[in-house]
C-alpha cells in the first residue's frame, strides 16, 4: 500500500475543542491543581499542549494577554520548541507591553523556523519598539530578501507584503508615526482587560495587537487548512501543503496530527532530519499516536534502519486493540520496503 | 471502569490514531462509536447506529463461489481493503453501502454535500481520481435491479471486478487485493438481489449478528488456509478484529467490564492466529478453529449485556444527550 495519509476529514468550528476537551481532562492529574501529597517530581504539571495553545488563543482575542503567557508557557513546558507557541507568547507580552519579552520569544521561534513571516514581522515591529534600529533594520532586511525571491509567486507573497509594510511603518521615526494610531489602542475595551506592563509607560493595550487578527484563525480556518494540506499531499504538492499546515499550526498549536503531517511532507521532500524532528515533537506530546509512530517508522525503513522499525512496529501494535491499517502498512513497509512511486 | 480501560479509553479519544482527525467532535460522547463519526452534526444517532438496513443477498450454491462470497462479504466490512486515508477513519465498503445497500446518514466533511453523498472524485482519499471539483454524488444502492446499476455484472465480462480493483486502488489508494478478494467482492456484490430483501428493511442492530460477522470472516479465513491463501487469509482475521472492534465500543460502559473483557481475550487469540498465518504455522487453522468454539462461550455473556451496552437505543440515546 502507498503510504496512505491520514483522514483529513473535519469538521466545522470548535471541532477540534471538542476533541480535546476529554484529552484535557485526561491530563489534569496535573495540570496545575496541585499536587497534594505528592512530591513534585510526580505531581508536577503535564499540559496538554495543544489545549494550552487553544485556551492562550481565546485569552489572547480576549485581551486577557496574562492568562494567554500563562497559557503559552504551559503548552511550552510540554512542548518547549514549538515555534508556533513561542510566537503566540511572543505575542501575549506585546499584548501586555512586555516588548522585551516579546522579542525573546520571537526570536527563539525564529532560531527554531527561521521561515516564519508574522514571527520575523512581529520580531522587527518589537525591535523597533525597543530603538533596537540594527537589529529591526537587519529583520527587515531578511524580509525584504525573502519577498524579492517570492517575487509575488509564492505562496506567502501577500503576507510578506504586509510583514514589510508593518516593519517599516515600525521603523519610521516616532513624530512621523504618531499620527497612525495603533488600532489597539483605539479599539473598544474588553471586559476584563490586562493592564499594560507600567513599566513601559505604553498607553492601555486592552485587545490583541492589530496584526493579530491576521493569525488568530478560528478553528474552522484551521480545519481549512488543515483538509487543504491532506488534498495537497495527496496531490503530492508538498511546498503547498506545507505552507497549509503551517496555517494549520497557528490555529491549532502543537496538535500531533499537525506535526505528524508536517512531518510527513517534510520526509517526502527528502529532508529527513526536519521529517524526523516533527515525529519526534508529535510523539513527544502524545507518545501514542498511532500515525505519528507509523511514519516515524517508515523514515527508518527509508534510511535503513529496519530494528528502529520494527520497534515501532511493536510500538503500533501494544496501542492498536482490534488491529489497525497503521500497522499493515509499517509492516509492509518492513517487509518489502517502500512502495514504488 | 478499570483504570487501563479508562486510559485507553481516554487515549483513543485523545488522540483519534491519526485518522478522523477533527471527526470526533460532531458526535461529542458518541465518537468513539466508529459509525457516529460519519453522521452529519445535528443528525439524530439513535436510528442510524442501533438499525441498519438487511442485507439483500442470495450466496451461491456452489462451494468454491459460496466461499467466495463469504470472503467478499467480510472484505466488503473491512477497512484494510481500502487501505490509505479511507482505511485510517475505518471506513469500509459498507460505511457507505450499508448490508450491500446505500447508508442515507453517510456524511463525511469534505467530501460529503447532503448526508446519503460522497464525492469519490476528491483528492481527501485519492491521489488518482482528484478532479478538482466539488461534485458529491448521492450513493447507490447496490441491491437495486442490476438494469440500474452502471456497472454491468455479468460474470464473463470481467467489468465488475475490474470495477472494483480501480475503487480499492485508485479511488481510495488501497494496496492491490489479493485474487480471492477481488474475486470474492465480485461474487458478493453479484449476488445482491432485490428480489431478496426481507421486509422490513431495516432491522435492529444486534449484538449477535456482529459476532456472526466475525465468525463467518473467520471461517472465511479457514477456507483460504485450506487452498493456501494466506493474504486472503490475514484480510478475513483482521476483518474479524476489526468487528470485535466495533462491538467492543458499544460495551464501554464500566459496568459491562466482563464483556469487554471476552473481547479483549478474543481479540488476543486472533491476533496469535494472525501471527501463525503470517509465519506459516501449520496450526493457525487450529488457531482459528478454537477461537470459533470458545467463541459460542462468551458470546452469550455479550448477548445477556446487550441491554446495558449501546446497542440498545434508551442507552444510545442517553449517551448522546437526548
Amino acid at each position: 500500500m502507498t503510504t496512505p495519509l491520514p483522514i483529513a476529514a473535519s469538521l466545522a468550528a470548535g471541532a477540534l475543542i471538542l476533541l480535546l476537551t476529554p484529552m484535557s481532562a485526561a491530563a489534569s492529574g496535573g495540570g496545575g491543581l496541585g499536587g497534594g501529597a505528592l512530591p513534585p517530581s510526580i505531581s508536577a504539571p503535564s499540559y496538554d499542549p495543544a489545549a494550552e495553545y487553544q485556551r492562550g488563543l481565546a485569552a489572547l482575542k480576549d485581551g486577557k494577554f496574562k492568562d494567554a503567557e500563562r497559557s503559552f508557557g504551559n503548552a511550552l513546558s510540554v512542548d518547549p520548541k514549538n515555534p508556533d507557541t513561542l510566537f503566540m507568547l511572543g505575542m501575549a507580552r506585546a499584548g501586555r507591553g512586555d516588548e522585551k519579552g516579546a522579542a525573546k520569544a520571537y526570536d527563539k521561534s525564529l532560531s527554531i523556523d527561521p521561515q516564519q513571516v508574522p514571527a520575523r514581522r512581529e520580531y522587527a515591529v518589537a525591535l523597533a519598539k525597543l530603538g533596537q534600529t540594527d537589529k529591526a533594520q537587519a529583520q527587515l532586511a531578511m524580509l525584504q530578501q525573502k519577498a524579492a525571491s517570492c517575487a509575488g509567486s509564492c505562496p506567502q507573497a501577500a503576507e510578506l507584503t504586509a510583514a514589510l509594510t508593518a516593519a517599516q511603518a515600525a521603523m519610521t521615526p516616532p513624530s512621523a508615526a504618531s499620527s497612525s494610531v495603533p488600532a489597539a489602542a483605539t479599539a473598544p475595551q474588553s471586559a476584563t482587560p490586562d493592564a499594560p506592563a507600567p513599566s513601559t509607560g505604553a498607553p492601555p493595550n486592552p485587545t490583541p495587537p492589530k496584526t493579530l487578527s491576521l493569525l488568530l484563525t478560528d478553528p474552522t480556518s484551521g480545519d481549512g487548512s488543515y483538509v487543504d494540506a491532506v488534498r495537497l499531499i495527496n496531490l503530492h504538492r508538498y511546498h503547498d501543503a506545507l505552507d497549509s499546515l503551517a496555517k494549520a499550526r497557528v490555529a491549532f498549536g502543537p496538535h500531533p496530527d499537525v506535526l505528524t503531517y508536517t512531518g510527513y511532507a517534510w520526509r517526502k521532500l527528502g529532508d529527513y532530519a526536519r521529517a524526523e524532528a516533527y515525529y519526534r515533537e508529535a510523539l513527544a506530546i502524545a507518545p501514542t499516536h498511532v500515525g505519528a509512530t507509523e511514519y516515524y517508522g517508515e523514515l527508518m525503513v527509508e534510511r535503513g534502519d529496519l530494528a528502529g522499525a520494527r520497534r515501532m512496529l511493536a510500538r503500533i501494535e501494544a496501542v492498536c486493540t482490534f488491529g489497525c491499517v497503521e500497522s499493515e502498512d509499517l509492516r509492509r513497509w518492513i517487509e518489502h520496503g517502500p512502495p514504488a512511486s | 471502569m478499570d483504570r487501563a480501560r479508562a486510559a485507553r479509553i481516554l487515549k483513543t479519544l485523545r488522540w483519534p490514531a491519526f485518522a478522523g482527525f477533527l471527526l470526533i467532535g460532531a458526535v461529542g460522547p458518541l465518537a468513539v462509536l466508529h459509525p457516529a463519526r460519519w453522521l452529519a452534526p445535528g443528525a439524530d444517532p439513535v436510528g442510524p447506529l442501533t438499525s441498519t438496513f438487511a442485507e439483500c443477498a442470495r450466496p451461491p450454491a456452489d462451494p468454491k463461489d459460496a466461499w467466495l462470497f463469504e470472503v467478499g462479504r467480510a472484505a466488503f466490512r473491512t477497512p484494510e481493503l481500502l487501505g490509505g486515508q479511507a482505511a485510517r477513519a475505518g471506513l469500509a465498503c459498507d460505511s457507505c453501502h450499508q448490508a450491500g445497500r446505500r447508508n442515507p446518514d453517510f456524511f463525511f466533511p469534505h467530501l460529503s454535500g447532503a448526508p446519503g453523498t460522497a464525492d469519490v472524485t476528491a483528492a481527501l482519499f485519492s491521489s488518482h481520481r482528484d478532479d478538482g471539483i466539488d461534485n458529491p454524488k448521492r450513493i447507490p444502492d447496490l441491491s437495486e435491479p442490476k438494469a440500474s446499476l452502471k456497472v454491468p455484472q455479468d460474470p464473463a465480462s470481467g467489468a465488475l471486478a475490474h470495477f472494483i480493483h480501480g475503487q480499492i486502488t485508485e479511488e481510495f489508494d488501497g494496496a492491490e487485493p489479493p485474487p480471492a478478494v477481488l474475486a470474492g467482492l465480485a461474487t458478493y456484490v453479484r449476488s445482491l438481489d432485490p428480489a431478496a430483501c426481507p421486509t422490513p428493511a431495516r432491522t435492529s442492530l444486534r449484538v449477535a449478528d456482529q459476532v456472526d460477522d466475525a465468525r463467518r470472516a473467520v471461517r472465511a479465513a479457514l477456507g483460504a488456509l485450506d487452498r493456501r491463501d494466506a493474504p486472503t487469509a490475514v484480510l478475513m482475521i483482521e476483518g474479524a478484529r476489526w468487528r470485535l472492534g466495533l462491538i467492543d465500543e458499544r460495551y464501554a460502559a464500566p459496568d459491562l467490564a466482563d464483556a469487554r473483557e471476552a473481547l479483549r481475550s478474543a481479540d488476543l487469540d486472533l491476533a496469535a492466529a494472525l501471527t501463525a498465518v503470517r509465519d506459516g504455522d501449520p496450526h493457525a487453522a487450529v488457531r482459528l478453529d478454537l477461537w470459533l468454539a470458545r467463541s459460542i462461550a462468551w458470546t452469550p455473556r455479550l448477548e445477556r449485556e446487550e441491554p446495558r451496552s449501546l446497542y440498545d437505543p434508551a442507552r444510545l440515546a442517553a449517551a448522546a444527550g437526548r
